[in-house]
């Protein structure tokens, strides 16, 4: 008897111990140094058997941080942010493809939401493991519903920088990894987040996008969860207008975009397409392909796929 | 009944018997204090090991996804070993209810947590190669993803990690 009660306390245990502002500390922790740290480093990233190596470099700079991100494996190619621009330079089809916003800065998992978490995710503290010689604790995320992944975060205990980052699905596999391999903390120049592209007669796609509403677009009911965090009207690829409409949980985010079907030069391929954590799903709503994106479980994006629905604005 | 459950739970009967078994501890409320019992009694004596971490997780995720279990039809004879594991079930259906009445934090019992709309229902969607914008897709969706916020840039690299799209252009 005095063995279960045991069990029990220690579950009870567990359960109060879950969500302690010393767990919810680490990820404040990880999102300080996220924020204010320059470092460069080489990651892997593993999803499906695939893996890739990359390098990334952060300068921290009072006029706005700019974070540089090169695929070191296969096509080459190179990303660079900064405040509100978004670059992605891909030499091989001499093609920058250019995604601007016109609101201030990136949304973020603020410091504020993070115990918002708890509500659908239980947080605990996990092992500790050194990881490319920093000595790591392990934050994992264990998702409440089958809606979400789980994630298991490593954070070295002295920066707070996240070394290493699990996504796991309901079975308990890992979907997709992140891992440094190599990091140095600080040492960063100017020079070294620079495009190393010079772009004069590439083409440039030009993805613009603006807070906007979407008249007559909604879901008829939210996923458990996810909320509407924005709503945009943009530019795709070569310029197509689109819709964008993005649900999050707070860690998780899906996007749906909504583009008009008239004048697609390609047939439309409704179903289920995966690659590691993301999913992509696409349907026909009211004449406009819908096509949702998200690091979520299939279910999840696609039960917000079909809950996409046009109502004339006028009838309503 | 007290020595047909404590037969169950060694897993001494044989189908029929265990199916009568289980059906008088669905039914019978001192069955069920019985077999609780004989499990206290098998802890103490440390046949069985503590509850891992997880247990309760993992038993109801077990049971979500075997929702038939506890009503078994025919099976062909000769496989009492099934009835062991189906007995554990009923073990974990009673032990989560008994920890019910523990502290109020431990009622979060993960068998409520069963998929509400569960998979096997959902009509499968057809499998489709991804599509052939994905790249601005996700692209225009990254930036949203507040893993970012945790994690710097890195899962930009999902953005372009796509084999040899861009290439094709």
């Amino acid at each position: 008897m005095q063995r279960v009660l045991g069990a029990a306390l220690v579950l009870a245990a567990t359960v109060a111990q879950a969500q302690s502002p010393e767990t919810l500390g680490w990820l404040r922790k990880m999102y300080d140094a996220t924020q204010s740290l320059s470092y460069s480093g080489t990651f892997v990233y593993q999803n499906d058997g695939r893996t890739e190596t990359s390098r990334i470099t952060r300068y921290v700079d009072p006029a706005g941080d700019i974070e540089k991100l090169e695929v070191m494996d296969g096509v080459p190619r190179e990303i660079v942010r900064n405040r509100d621009t978004v670059r992605c330079y891909l030499p091989n089809s001499r093609v920058v493809k250019v995604d601007r916003r016109a609101e201030r800065g990136f949304p973020a998992l603020l410091p504020e939401r993070i115990h918002a978490l708890a509500r659908h995710y239980d947080i605990s503290l996990g092992e500790t493991r050194r990881i490319a010689g920093f000595d790591c604790q392990a934050v994992v995320l264990q998702p409440k519903d089958n809606l979400r992944y789980g994630y298991r975060l490593y954070a070295d205990v002295g920066s707070g920088m996240l070394m290493r980052a699990d996504t796991v699905d309901t079975a308990g596999r890992n979907v997709e990894q992140f891992t440094f391999t190599q990091l140095s903390l600080g040492n960063v120049t100017r020079e070294m987040v620079r495009p190393r592209h010079a772009v004069k007669d590439w083409r440039i796609e030009n993805a613009e996008a603006a807070p906007a509403r979407l008249a007559g677009w909604g879901l008829a009911s939210e996923l458990p969860g996810f909320h509407k965090v924005t709503e945009l009207k943009r530019r795709l690829g070569e310029s197509r207008a689109a819709g964008q409409m993005v649900y999050s949980d707070g860690l998780a985010a899906v996007s749906v975009f909504i583009e008009p079907l008239e004048g697609r030069r390609e047939p439309v391929q409704r179903g289920l397409a995966s690659m590691g954590a993301i999913h992509i799903y696409t349907r026909e709503v009211a004449n406009h392909i819908i096509t949702v994106v998200g690091e979520a479980p299939a279910v999840s994006v696609q039960r917000i796929a079909d809950a996409v629905e046009f109502r004339r604005p006028q009838q309503e | 009944m007290k020595d047909r459950i404590s037969a169950l739970m060694d897993g001494e009967l044989d189908d029929k018997s265990a199916a009568a078994a289980i059906e008088a501890l669905e039914s019978d409320a001192e069955a069920r204090d019985t077999w609780r019992t004989y499990h206290v009694i098998s802890d103490a004596l440390g046949k069985s090991r503590m509850l891992s971490e997880g247990f309760s997780e993992r038993v109801g995720a077990a049971l979500a996804k075997e929702p038939t279990v506890l009503a078994p039809r025919r099976r062909p004879a000769g496989e009492p070993r099934r009835w062991v594991a189906l007995a554990a079930g009923v073990a974990a259906v009673s032990l989560v209810g008994w920890l019910g009445f523990a502290p109020q934090q431990i009622a979060v019992a993960p068998v409520a947590q069963a998929p509400t709309k569960s998979s096997p229902q959902e009509a499968r969607p057809a499998v489709v190669p991804l599509p052939s914008g994905t790249n601005d897709y996700l692209l225009a969706h990254q930036g949203f993803s507040p893993r970012v916020s945790l994690q710097g840039m890195a899962p930009y690299v999902r953005t372009v990690s796509e084999r040899g799209q861009e290439a094709r252009r």
